[in-house]
């Protein structure tokens, strides 16, 4: 393997460019591992403040219908499904909560608590009372903060529910939840019973909400119970934006960052081709040895591939340490982003680090052709007697 | 001669230039038995190196045909051209032409690992030839870090680490002192003789030529003279 003798000891001459070069790769290749950091890491966190705050999929009526009937079945069917981890039938409707002057416009949802907590963390975010009150006490209602305050109700007190073609009601106020959503302002959750009794229609439902292990998934799984004959839209479907930020971001950062990749490639290619120039001579005088074209351009190919591989495994080394000590500060981005995501980590991921050394590296290689090629297309007489 | 021959050479021109074109070499026809020691010599631009070249394969002719040990490298194809080069020909060039990034033992080595050697054999082989060439110390040496005898040296170790049929210099010792040149001769003279391998040398030099067996002189691309001494 003389190849891989001489394409070393042609690095190792060459010191100070080499490095060069290999710095330039390396510190495109850092700057990429960083970002992309900061990519999964934003993307973590904005699935967390909205993916995971939502139904993965929901289930809707048969188009020709306004209700689901045998809810309990249907929910069963769907939790057998591969991937779904919870299915919680609902009953929504608007309603008007007044109490002592006030009063407001709300939307109602009769929930079953235990299959509630299977797909939503509304638990999570009570902040007064008890989530599972709304199991135990009937006409039980649990309030978004916002709500409460416009209300000026507490834990305790009772308010009026009414609607046109309602039945009138008075709901005990169990619980406050603060979610960070809008939802805070309008949602106010009761028992599945006691919203079938207000909207007088007993035993039926008009969603099914569903979660999904992986969120990515829930498209195909919304179309699985599409097939079922009821409307399924997937949270991709009822929340393009959350997919469109993440797109435009990704791409946005992609393109910048491809095009770091590539000038740092093509500085390398053209040191080669430098490199090919300086060293005419003794690529003629190689030749003269008997080293036949071919290995002629596995020694340059070398050289590219050796800076395209140290450069771009520096470089993600490099960048892993600079996520991981930023990954501990996380990034402030202020409220004005999208989903409420004001922090976000830097998140490594092994997959990314093989995968930007890899690109880099068959980027480098690709391009280290040209100046190979150069290499091998010298005319021996000419190249040995230039200067 | 009741020698062998080893290279034949038969109406061989050489034409150079698209536009205007310079005969570089005029249907030279040459037969060179094996062991010979030779000189070609010629004004300048005579053809003396365009010749040479061909005789390395390190180029091609516009018509005619060469043939090395029975092989006609005209119409061999690219691969079989360099193993060639490497496992049958012996190049020494004006100024010594090594590798700058190789001292002198793996500069004598690389044709050697470019013939398959192992390199331990490779290393061995080349101090035994640097000590035939009167180098056995400073071999470690860089080409920069040695003189230019003492490179031509490392070079004449080099073309003759393959032990190759022919070795061709082309004004080997026209950038050395004339006390280095003779040395470097007699060095060349004596590795013919034990070795039994063909030496075609290029010169200005007529005194260096007288110390050959055989003069060839070219004149304009043309043969002029073939004497034997
Ligand atoms: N690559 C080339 N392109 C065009 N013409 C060339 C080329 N190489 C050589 N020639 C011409 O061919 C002729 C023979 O050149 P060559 O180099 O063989 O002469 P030479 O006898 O070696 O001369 P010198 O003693 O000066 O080295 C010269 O006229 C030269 O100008
Ligand atoms: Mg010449």
């Amino acid at each position: 393997m003389y190849e891989l003798f001489i394409a070393i000891r042609h690095l190792r001459s060459r010191r100070r460019q080499t490095i060069l070069s290999i710095l330039g790769i390396g510190l495109a290749v850092m700057i990429l591992m960083v970002s992309q950091a900061s990519m999964v890491g934003f993307t973590e966190e904005l699935y967390k403040k909205t993916v995971d705050n939502m139904p993965h999929v929901t289930v809707e009526p048969k188009s020709d219908e306004d209700y689901i009937y045998l809810y309990r079945g249907l929910a069963d069917d769907i939790r057998e499904i591969k991937g779904v981890t919870g299915a919680s039938p609902v009953l929504s409707g608007p309603a008007t909560f007044a109490y002592k002057d006030t009063s407001r416009n709300v939307l109602m949802r009769g929930v079953l608590v235990k299959e509630h907590n299977t797909v939503l963390h509304t638990e999570r975010d009570i902040i007064e009372g008890n989530f599972r009150d709304l199991e135990v006490t009937r006409r039980s209602v649990i309030l978004g903060d916002s709500l409460s305050e416009k209300l000026d109700v507490k834990v305790g007190d009772t308010v009026d529910a009414t609607f046109p073609e309602a039945k009138p009601t008075t709901l005990k106020v169990v619980g406050i939840y603060d979610s960070g959503t809008p939802h805070d302002k309008t949602l106010a959750y009761v028992p599945l019973s006691t919203a079938q009794h207000f909207f007088d229609n007993s035993n039926v439902v008009n969603s099914i909400l569903v979660r999904v292990e992986d969120p990515d998934c829930a498209q195909p799984i919304a179309d699985e119970i599409g097939a079922m004959g009821y409307q399924a839209s997937s949270w991709m479907e009822t929340n393009p934006e959350i997919l469109q930020t993440l797109m435009i971001e990704g791409l946005s950062n992609f393109i910048i960052l491809g095009m770091i990749i590539v000038i740092a490639s093509f500085s390398m290619v053209s040191t080669l081709f430098m490199v090919v120039m300086e060293k005419t001579k003794e690529i003629g005088m190689l030749m003269a040895m008997g080293v036949p074209s071919r290995s002629i351009l596995t020694i340059f190919l070398l050289e590219s591939g050796i800076m395209g591989l140290i450069g771009p495994v520096v470089g993600v080394l490099a960048g892993i340490l600079i996520s991981l000590y930023l990954g501990d500060i996380t990034m402030d981005i202020g409220e004005e982003a999208y989903g409420g995501v004001s922090t976000f980590p830097f998140v490594v991921r092994t997959k990314d680090a093989v995968m930007i050394v890899t690109f880099t590296f068959l980027l480098n290689l690709v391009a280290g052709i040209f100046p190979a090629r150069r290499a091998t297309r010298l005319d021996p007489v000419e190249a040995i007697s230039s200067e | 001669m009741s020698k062998e021959n080893i290279i034949q050479i038969t109406d061989l021109t050489k034409v150079y230039g698209d536009g205007v074109k310079i005969k570089a070499l005029d249907n030279v026809n040459l037969t060179i038995g094996r062991g010979e020691f030779m000189a070609i010599v010629g004004p300048s631009g005579s053809g003396k190196s365009t010749l040479l070249n061909m005789i390395g394969i390190l180029d091609t002719p516009t018509s005619g045909t060469i043939t090395l040990d029975r092989v006609d490298i005209t119409k061999a194809s690219e691969k079989e051209r360099s193993k060639m080069r490497n496992q049958k020909l012996g190049f020494i060039f004006q100024y010594h032409h090594l590798l700058p990034d190789f001292n002198a033992v793996e500069n004598v080595m690389m044709p050697l690992l470019i013939n398959g050697i192992k390199p331990s054999n490779a290393r061995a082989k080349a101090h035994t030839m640097l000590k035939e060439v009167g180098l056995g110390e400073r071999v470690n040496h860089r080409p920069k870090q040695l003189s230019g005898g003492e490179n031509q040296r490392v070079a004449i170790a080099r073309a003759l680490a393959n032990s190759p049929d022919i070795v061709i210099g082309d004004e080997l010792t026209g950038n050395l002192d004339s006390g280095t040149s003779e040395k470097i001769y007699e060095l060349l003279r004596k590795l013919n003789r034990e070795h039994d391998q063909t030496f075609i040398l290029v010169t200005h030099d007529e005194r260096m030529a007288e110390k050959t067996e055989r003069i060839i002189r070219l004149v304009d691309g043309k043969i002029t003279e073939d004497k034997s001494t």
